[in-house]
């Protein structure tokens, strides 16, 4: 096999170039200049705090939420029963109702961005902020699909078939015996699609209008005009947030058994 | 497994039917927009798309780099990943952690990072101007270099995860085996490990290059309008000309390269099971 130093040196150059760049955002967001430059110009806490000041990034960050928790919560209502039936029952044209579910993963958000603004929004007068969530949900509806089928097939089917002969009625097995099974993929399948959809932005790109815009995208339009280290802050801020969410994830979940 | 096939259909139709609505069909009526000119079905849109020369070289850019990070992320994929595999049990978990954990961080904030580190006063010009490499800065940002860094590190632990799921399944001592009867490293590579590991390969490539294909942020912010791909073309041809029938081809084409690339997968995930 070849040497213990150059596997260290392969492995520490490829996290380097992998994971370096967020040091650096972390860096330069706490310079005391007015403009972003690396090395930091002398060291403040200004930019982090002005993050939380700037009145569009709350809006912004707002809506972010809204979309990622509402968008997934809606995606699992309708994706849990789908992925029962999937595993559980022989439905007719069950492979033509699994390519449809999963169909979203394979088109481009930018052009669902501009489908949805150009056939819901302006002729049937959705808002914008609807049709968002209506992409959020069907974009993160295969991936909880997916998590929660791979958790229901873990879990064998005599379990709820006893129940029901024991007297339960269908739904009685599913609420108590499938649902406090599979309750670790419903939740690794939330965090999934909550990231999923709070880092989305492609879909946004044009369903955005006045006061309605998501985070990534605000970030975007601010870093055209300005260029502060506010959005090194807030970038920090958000890959801080994700790194924190996805370690109590593993941590609780072993959730990278489920990605 | 239940016999009920229609409480069965009732449980799985709404999810179907939201997507086929709110999803599928907009997105159909907008692909057939590029057979619409003038009010007329026809194809003179694909002709007209094809022999402007901006659309040309935005199309061939696209490929290349699609290629050119796939290609890339294959090589530094087969060293991170050979590397990884022979390391002791936790502090393999704990670096496979830190590949996969950039995935979960938002693309906006992976992307800035290249600014600060390739732009005018970012730090590989300082170094350029320290060392006098040059009288001044030089232009790495909105160039295809910047862009295909930032599709580089946005993807490349994909191709990395794919490698160590394929390297994990290859039996320990045949590459022992090879260099005792008397395989250099190079005929390793080539004769053992490119052969077992083949499916882990195309599974990497297929989900960097429609990855870099369908990429937004990086080219938005790297390459700017000065490094269109098909993304930001299209973005821009809808935003400065409204010009669906333009979107409409890049939006086809766009979703005829990430279809074939999935159906390549599960033909790889169905010949691996």
């Amino acid at each position: 096999m070849y040497s213990k130093w150059t596997t260290r040196l392969i492995i520490g150059l490829t996290l380097t170039f992998l994971i370096g760049p967020f040091f650096i955002i972390i860096l330069a967001g706490l310079s005391d200049g007015e403009f972003m430059t690396f090395p930091p110009d002398g060291i403040s806490l200004r930019w982090y705090a002005k993050v939380f000041t700037v009145e569009s990034f709350r809006d912004s960050f707002k809506l972010s939420m809204f979309l990622a928790i509402f968008g997934t919560i809606a995606a699992l209502i309708l994706g849990v029963p789908a992925a029962y039936a999937i595993s559980r029952y022989k439905i007719p044209y069950g492979e033509t109702i699994k390519t449809i579910v999963a169909a979203p993963i394979i088109v481009p958000g930018i052009i669902v961005g501009l489908a949805l603004l150009r056939y819901l929004v302006v002729p049937l007068n959705f808002t914008v902020t609807l049709a968002l969530f209506m992409a959020h949900t069907a974009l993160i509806l295969p991936y909880a699909v997916r998590v929660v089928s791979s958790s229901m097939n873990n879990l064998r089917s005599d379990m709820e078939e006893a129940a029901v002969l024991l007297g339960c009625s269908r739904l009685g097995a599913f609420t108590r015996v499938v649902l406090p099974n599979i309750q670790s993929g419903v939740l690794a399948a939330f965090i999934l699609g909550f990231v999923t959809s709070f880092n989305q932005v492609p879909v946004s790109l044009f369903l955005s209008g006045p006061g309605v815009r998501t985070l990534p995208i605000d970030m975007l339009s601010y870093m055209e005009i300005t260029y502060d280290p506010s959005v090194a802050a807030l970038s920090a801020l958000l890959a801080l947030l994700s790194v924190v969410i996805v370690f109590m994830a593993e941590k609780f979940l072993g959730f990278s058994r489920y990605v | 497994m239940f016999q009920n096939n229609r409480e069965g259909l009732a449980l799985a139709l709404p999810a179907a039917i939201f997507t086929a609505l709110f999803f599928l069909l907009p997105v159909g009526f907008l692909l057939s927009e590029a057979f619409k000119v003038d009010g007329m079905w026809s194809m003179q849109g694909y002709f007209d798309f094809a022999i402007k020369p901006l659309n040309q070289t935005v199309f061939l850019r696209t490929l290349k780099l699609g290629f050119l990070v796939a290609l890339t992320s294959a090589i530094i994929g087969y060293a991170c990943a050979f590397s990884i595999v022979n390391l002791e049990g936790k502090s393999r978990g704990r670096v496979f952690g830190l590949v996969v954990l950039p995935l979960m961080i938002s693309p906006v904030a992976r992307t800035y990072a290249w600014i600060v580190i390739l732009g005018r006063t970012g730090i590989v010009n300082d170094a350029i101007l320290g060392l006098g490499l040059s009288d001044t800065p030089i232009r790495i940002l909105f160039t295809e270099t910047a862009v295909f860094l930032g599709l580089l590190q946005l993807f490349l632990p994909l191709m990395i995860i794919s490698l160590v799921s394929a390297m994990e399944n290859l039996p320990k001592d045949v590459i022992p085996a090879a260099r005792v009867l008397g395989a250099n490293w190079l005929q390793v590579f080539t004769k053992v490990i490119l052969p077992l590991t083949k499916d882990g390969l195309v599974m990497g490539g297929t989900l960097v290059f429609t990855g870099s294909l369908t990429a937004y942020i990086t080219p938005a912010i790297l390459g700017g309008s000065k490094v269109l791909m098909l993304e930001t073309l299209l973005y821009q041809r809808v935003n400065v000309a409204n010009d669906f029938v333009s979107a409409g081809i890049i939006a086809t084409i766009l979703i005829i390269m990430s279809f074939s690339a999935n159906l390549l997968l599960k033909r790889i995930a169905k010949a691996r099971s």
